[in-house]
């Protein structure tokens, strides 16, 4: 069988998660490789999150947002582009190629874009193949510290 | 944790929309076996009453404490679900929504595919409603005053009828007259009434109303605050700002036309008699019809659809300026009985209530319809010495094949509208979406067309897109029905979802302090910790991705809920490691 590869996408509920739905109203057809998770704000994508998806075998994660500018939230978006870039680096230490993670900005209005951005990663991973993450390498964090003894470290 | 749940889930054919692409029992028996799922269903259509009923009915029977519902997008049918959940005695919160129609069937053909990925969403949302827990609903009390923005006819609508209902509103104008591009116009379609009768009283209705507080030059640059308890600050042209509370904000911002001097052939700018239809209602209501140099002109040649749908300005229909051109008609012939009306249109789109009685009144005056081609737009230049005309235009005319040159003395251009330059400052203040055309967003184009995605912010008339007299007062109209719901409750419901701080886990680094795009967050010197003012929060969760003790948690986007998704969505995927 061909392979096909799985996107993760997080979608801020009020831009782009209105366009993906506005893809589907107006019968807009695009791969059907994407599984979308519904955020308030492009500004809530803990990079964990983005880790774990790669880690539960995501061969992809696409974060779209609102227009910089547009924010629901004022600059909730801004606050995720500085954490994605980031979080690039990381990945590039991990070994994780470039074209797995992207960050893009799409309107309630922009069915048609999102629809082709979920065409253009779906063949960009195509070409790329199957994630392979070192067999050893755990990224999903360990359990939490215990929250006491966080305190007594910050607090001296 | 599963185990101990009780899910009941409901995957919805939605009639044809969604089972013609995925096949529904399919996804039912991949899931009807996970963990803590107590019963499966599929359905015709799940939002109709016998839907609704079963899942009332499982509830019960089946002591469910979570229910997941596939269907269309959380957009349109969550609160419905939830309200079905609340009717049975569950926490409206305990629910999850699979959009596998907006965002699966209707986008997909290949049918397995489909099934596969719809099984995947489904299969998150069972995982994430296990991690879903009760959230009370909390309740803020409703200020019974309105902001209107724009004192055209949509804006003085709002205005006055809410006044008449007995409520205060503040009409903010950014120009220094009452009346928008309403009254710019001599007569209206299709009953040729005066467009200054339908004004005037609404004028001196919302200036002496004391209910109504009337605000030229200025307008509105901040709005802080939720649904009922909004601060709006209004910015007077001197400079000065005004602080005012208000429970709801109805945007009636109006449009502006297009600028025909784009479009070159068509002459705007270079001849002085080529005018724009704002630029004729000027003259006939001066009762000036005459040439530049002061002539009684013998032809008058029409176009339409300048600016308005070409791929190359505005690809829709203005949807007023067929109708308009046909009352010009009417207006030319009455003025200059002799003059020749010529229309050189696209398609007569003369719709709705009156619509064709007036394109045959207008037929009946032995004016001219010429058809031209859309992306094809006469050519005006100036006429021979010889001529009897001051200019000619040059139109391909479709329907017979040959190229005519139409005499004018004057060429009106019906130029269309477009939204406002300013439209995305409005949108940015108040909170809302724009379209590629940048007009406003209603929530639903059907089901909701006044209400945006920012509870009690309103939309009416033309910033929504462009409509006719009729339909802005229609949509004013429903904006105050709208807004009159709020003052009869009296109070809203505030989010649920906002953010907490877990004091014993929070360091007080106060990161989050700096992030908070309203302020909401404080620091509290004395304990050393941060804090949420739920009141304030619009549930972002910019601080809780950001907080580096994980001490802060987004009420129904926590990040168990987000990480139960993404294992969720990836369990079955053929390529996991």
């Amino acid at each position: 069988m061909e392979y096909e590869p799985t996107i993760v996408g997080f979608l801020c509920n009020w831009c782009s998660y209105t366009g993906a739905d506005l893809a589907g109203t107006a019968r807009i057809k695009h791969r059907p490789n994407l599984r979308v998770i519904r955020v308030m704000c492009s500004g809530r994508v803990d990079p964990t999150f983005i880790m774990q998806a790669f880690a539960s075998g995501a061969d992809g994660v696409m974060i779209c947002g609102c227009h910089p500018g547009d924010c629901h939230y004022l600059e909730g978006n801004d606050k995720a582009y500085r954490r994605f870039q980031l979080l690039k680096k990381l990945m590039a230490a991990y070994g994780i190629e470039d074209q797995r993670l992207r960050l893009e900005w799409v309107s309630a209005s922009e069915g048609e874009r999102f629809a082709r951005l979920v065409d253009t990663m779906t063949a960009e991973l195509k070409e790329l193949g199957p994630l392979k993450l070192p067999p050893d390498l755990s990224l999903v964090p360990g359990p939490c510290p215990d929250p006491t003894a966080v305190r007594e470290v910050t607090h001296g | 944790m599963n185990q101990e749940c009780r899910i009941g889930v409901y995957i919805c054919n939605c009639g044809t929309n969604i089972a013609k692409v995925i096949d529904a029992e399919g996804v039912r028996n991949k899931v009807a076996d996970l963990p803590g799922v107590a019963c499966a269903r599929t359905y015709e259509y799940m939002c109709s009453n016998p839907g609704q009923e079963m899942i009332t009915r499982d509830i019960h029977e089946h002591g469910l404490d979570r229910v997941v519902v596939a269907a269309c997008s959380p957009r349109m049918h969550e609160p419905t679900f939830r309200k079905a959940l609340e009717s049975a005695g569950l926490n409206p919160f305990m629910l999850e929504i699979a959009n596998i129609r907006e965002q699966c069937s209707w986008v997909h053909d290949d049918r397995a595919k489909a099934t596969a990925k719809a099984a995947d969403l489904t299969h998150a949302a069972i995982r994430r409603v296990a991690r879903h827990v009760p959230l009370e609903k909390q309740e803020a009390p409703y200020t019974p005053v309105t902001m209107v923005l724009g004192g055209g006819i949509a804006g003085l609508t709002v205005a006055v009828e809410l006044a008449d209902a007995g409520q205060k509103v503040h009409l903010i104008e950014r120009e220094s007259r009452l009346g928008g591009n309403l009254g710019r116009v001599d007569l209206t379609a299709p009953y040729l009434d005066s467009a200054r009768d339908l004004l005037a009283e609404k004028v001196v209705l919302a200036e002496t109303n004391p209910r109504i507080d009337v605000r030229l030059r200025s307008t509105l640059t901040d709005l802080m605050g939720f649904v009922g308890n909004f601060t709006a600050t209004v910015t007077h042209q001197d400079g000065s700002d005004t602080e005012i509370p208000v429970g709801s904000v109805v945007v009636c911002t109006g449009y502006r036309e297009f600028d025909a001097s784009r479009i070159e052939r068509l002459g705007y700018g270079r001849h002085p008699d080529v005018i724009t239809s704002f630029e004729l209602e000027q003259r006939l209501r001066s009762g000036k019809m005459e040439t530049a140099d002061g002539r009684v002109p013998n032809y008058v040649s029409i176009v339409h659809c300048v600016g308005s749908r070409n791929a190359k300005y505005h690809t829709y229909c203005s949807r007023v300026c067929c109708m308009t051109a046909l009352k010009y008609g009417h207006e030319i012939k009455s003025a200059l009985p002799r003059a020749m009306v010529t229309d050189l249109y696209v398609d007569m789109l003369s719709f709705g209530k009156g619509g064709e009685d007036l394109y045959r009144r207008t037929s009946e005056l032995k004016t001219m319809f010429l058809m031209f081609e859309k992306e094809d737009y006469p050519v005006v230049r100036a006429a021979e010495a010889d001529d009897d005309c001051g200019l000619l235009v040059q139109v391909h005319e479709r329907l017979s094949g040959e190229t005519i040159d139409v005499p004018a003395d004057l060429v009106v251009l019906m130029v269309g509208m477009q939204a406002r330059s300013d439209s995305d400052q409005v949108a940015r203040t108040v909170g809302i979406s724009q379209d590629a055309e940048g007009w406003f967003i209603e929530s639903h184009p059907k089901l909701a067309p006044v209400s945006t995605p920012t509870e009690g912010v309103f939309i009416a008339g033309c910033c929504q897109s462009p409509k006719d007299i009729p339909d802005t007062v229609a949509q004013a109209r429903a904006s105050v029905a709208m807004v009159l719901g709020f003052i009869a409750q009296g109070k809203v419901e505030v989010d649920a979802r906002f953010a907490q701080v877990d004091g014993d886990l929070c360091s007080g680094c106060r990161v989050c302090n700096e992030l908070c795009p309203y302020t909401a967050i404080s620091y509290d010197p004395d304990e050393g910790r941060s804090e949420v003012q739920s009141a304030l929060c619009k549930a972002c969760g910019t601080c809780v991705a950001a907080c580096p003790s994980g001490a802060i948690t987004a009420r129904h986007f926590t990040d168990e809920q987000i990480l139960e998704q993404i294992e969720g969505v990836l369990a079955w995927s053929t390529s996991q490691p």
